[in-house]
């Protein structure tokens, strides 16, 4: 098993080595599906002195679903938050090696944090809207970026509540408290809120576990558009759902119980990983005999 | 169709059934029932006792009068504790002023930092602080403010009251702080806001109802106190905010100049004022000791009545009903 093979296999091609004006072929799409939004090399993180995830590399293609999986304490949310680095927040912890957002290495010293995390948005476990007004919850990004205009905060909020699903629902109610909604309202608020502040990239921290079959459902619908304008990376708990919603995916596992150095052991096509595993342990994993 | 429920021919004997302990149960259900309940009766019958025994002797003597008027000569019948009652809005609103700012701060560094020396240095002194006879703080504004002033104060009274608040304030505010979910903080910090903008914008006003509570409660603590006031703010039977302001106005003071006014006098509070109405011979000023018994009574229970009507309303817009 070498994880970088894998990867080459399938992405083999960068966007730059791509000739301009081959996508009148057939296979037109051929062109978007290969470029990588987000290219991991070497990546280890470290908490204090504990190594938690290791040996990550990993290149995330644009516009399409990649599903992280594995068993708890693997690292999935690790390598999820380094990637727009909240584990910066972390006291010790310490990340090591690179990652790509297009061609900026967000791991170089003095890289702007900010930056990254706007152009990589996150929606978390729990749905966690701000004890603010519906409208100040989506408005709050862009207010953090100087936007001040009420013409143009309106305009971004119903945007924005519209890509996520939600106008029709609370366009009437924008004023009210954003924890008066529903469980599943208030993740697609969290969802509104991040795209407010126009991301490329959306990481969701198992965005559906705390939620009902139809809300999950919906959310499920959500990422299905979203994936149109955003590259998504999920943490999924629920191998149903990363074999539903992802065109990708990537299996993480501890290295040994020694270590507990959690890296990744198959990276793939989710049909592929799903149907026909190159990896024992992978194998093992969605058939359910272990995790 | 055969009946799910036929019973299940069993080999062994059955030792456990509902009904040997039934009896036992129900008796020793009842019996801790009675204690509880007896012992809460107990706990409440000094409280309503207080309580009503302020209302029945100090019920009788209030009247108009006593809210507006300043005291009459010793021994004379009327007048009011308009002095003290002023007195005790000055000195409640200097210690807030003094100690809200400074304890809502340490409250939020000490729940941020609990492990860096300053943190633990802050904690510790809290500790402290709410651990010091009230006498003590008094001693200490007087020996710090009323000393190098040369005379006692309203401001004076200030402060020591405020000594008393700030650490009330600093606890509640960092437990109220460390109950806001990490997870809304990572939401605000994930858009890329900075620490400060989202401490300021998404964990204060999530933690707010709890500070604010933890607020009044401190000023209803301070506004009780009698014993830092002794060494600080004295007394001061002749205390009228508004001849004051009128006065000054006549005399074409500045704003500033009045206010220094109101600040640098002594001053009387409720607690200060019952204090020395209880310990003097005469029967019209222990039967308004006890009316100011229960102007201070209410006061205070207002206060905690005001905090939590207001906790209930922003918790309740804040949930949407």
């Amino acid at each position: 098993m070498d994880i970088k093979t894998i990867g080459k296999e399938i992405f083999i091609r960068k966007p730059s080595s791509e000739p301009e004006g081959t996508i009148s072929s057939k296979n037109g799409s051929e062109n978007v599906k290969n470029q990588i939004k987000i290219q991991i090399k070497d990546l280890s993180l470290y908490y204090g002195t504990f190594k938690a995830i290791g040996d990550i590399n990993l290149e995330i293609p644009a516009h399409k679903i990649m599903a992280i999986i594995g068993p708890s304490g693997c690292g999935k949310s690790s390598l999820l938050r380094s990637i727009n680095r909240m584990t910066d927040l972390v006291p010790g912890a310490r990340a090591e090696g690179e990652i790509f957002l297009d061609d900026w290495n967000l791991l170089t010293p003095g890289a702007d944090v900010v930056e990254a995390r706007r152009r990589i948005g996150m929606v978390f476990q729990r749905p966690n809207p701000f004890p603010k007004s519906i409208y100040d919850n989506v408005a709050y990004g862009p207010r953090l970026y100087g936007i001040r205009r009420e013409q143009d905060l309106d305009e971004i909020v119903e945007r924005s509540l519209r890509q996520a699903a939600l106008w029709t629902e609370v366009k009437d109610k924008l004023h009210q408290s954003g924890l008066a909604i529903s469980g599943g309202q208030q993740q697609r608020l969290c969802i509104a809120r991040a795209l407010a502040v126009e991301p490329e990239v959306i990481l969701m921290d198992e965005p559906a576990s705390a939620l009902d079959p139809i809300a999950t459902l919906k959310i499920e619908e959500l990422m299905q558009s979203l994936k149109e304008s955003y590259t998504i990376v999920i943490v999924t708990h629920n191998m149903q759902e990363a074999a539903r919603v992802s065109e990708y995916t990537a299996f993480m596992m501890i290295e040994s119980p020694e270590t507990r150095m959690g890296r990744i052991v198959e990276f793939g096509e989710t049909d592929q990983i799903f149907t026909r595993p190159k990896n024992q342990q992978t194998e093992d994993y969605i058939t359910g005999r272990f995790g | 169709m055969t009946t799910p429920s036929a019973a299940i021919p069993s080999a062994r004997k059955s030792y456990i059934s509902a009904s040997t302990t039934y009896h036992r149960r129900k008796i020793t259900n009842g019996l801790l029932l009675g204690v509880t309940g007896f012992l809460t009766f107990i706990t409440l019958v000094p409280l309503i006792w207080i309580i009503g025994f302020v209302i029945f002797k100090g019920g009788q003597y209030i009247n108009l009068d006593f809210f507006t008027q300043l005291p009459r000569p010793m021994g004379m019948p009327g007048g009011g504790v308009l002095h003290a009652i002023e007195g005790t809005i000055v000195l409640s609103t200097l210690a807030s002023l003094f100690a809200i700012p400074p304890g809502v701060l340490a409250g939020i560094y000490v729940a941020y930092h609990p492990n860096t020396w300053l943190g633990v240095l802050v904690r510790f002194g809290t500790d402290v602080l709410s651990g010091v006879p009230s006498i003590v703080v008094g001693l200490f504004g007087y020996a710090l403010i009323v000393k190098t002033q040369g005379h006692y104060s309203a401001l004076a009274g200030g402060i020591a009251l405020a000594i008393l608040m700030v650490p009330i304030i600093i606890r509640t505010t960092e437990e109220m702080i460390k109950l806001v979910p990490r997870s809304l903080r990572e939401g605000s910090l994930a858009l890329g806001a900075p620490e400060w903008k989202t401490t300021l914008s998404v964990t204060l006003p999530a933690a707010s109802n709890g500070i604010i509570t933890g607020i009044l409660l401190g000023i209803a603590r301070a506004s009780g106190e009698t014993a830092p006031l002794l060494f600080t703010a004295l007394g001061n039977e002749n205390y009228e905010v508004g001849r004051m302001v009128t006065g000054g106005i006549a005399a074409h003071q500045g704003p500033l100049q009045i206010l220094g006014k109101i600040l640098e006098q002594p001053v009387d509070s409720l607690p200060l004022t019952l204090w020395k109405y209880a310990q003097q011979p005469f029967p019209e000023r222990i039967n308004q000791a006890w009316a100011v018994a229960l102007v201070l009574m209410i006061l205070i229970l207002l206060t905690n009545i005001v905090a939590r009507v207001w906790v209930q309303y922003r918790t309740n817009k804040l949930l949407g009903k």
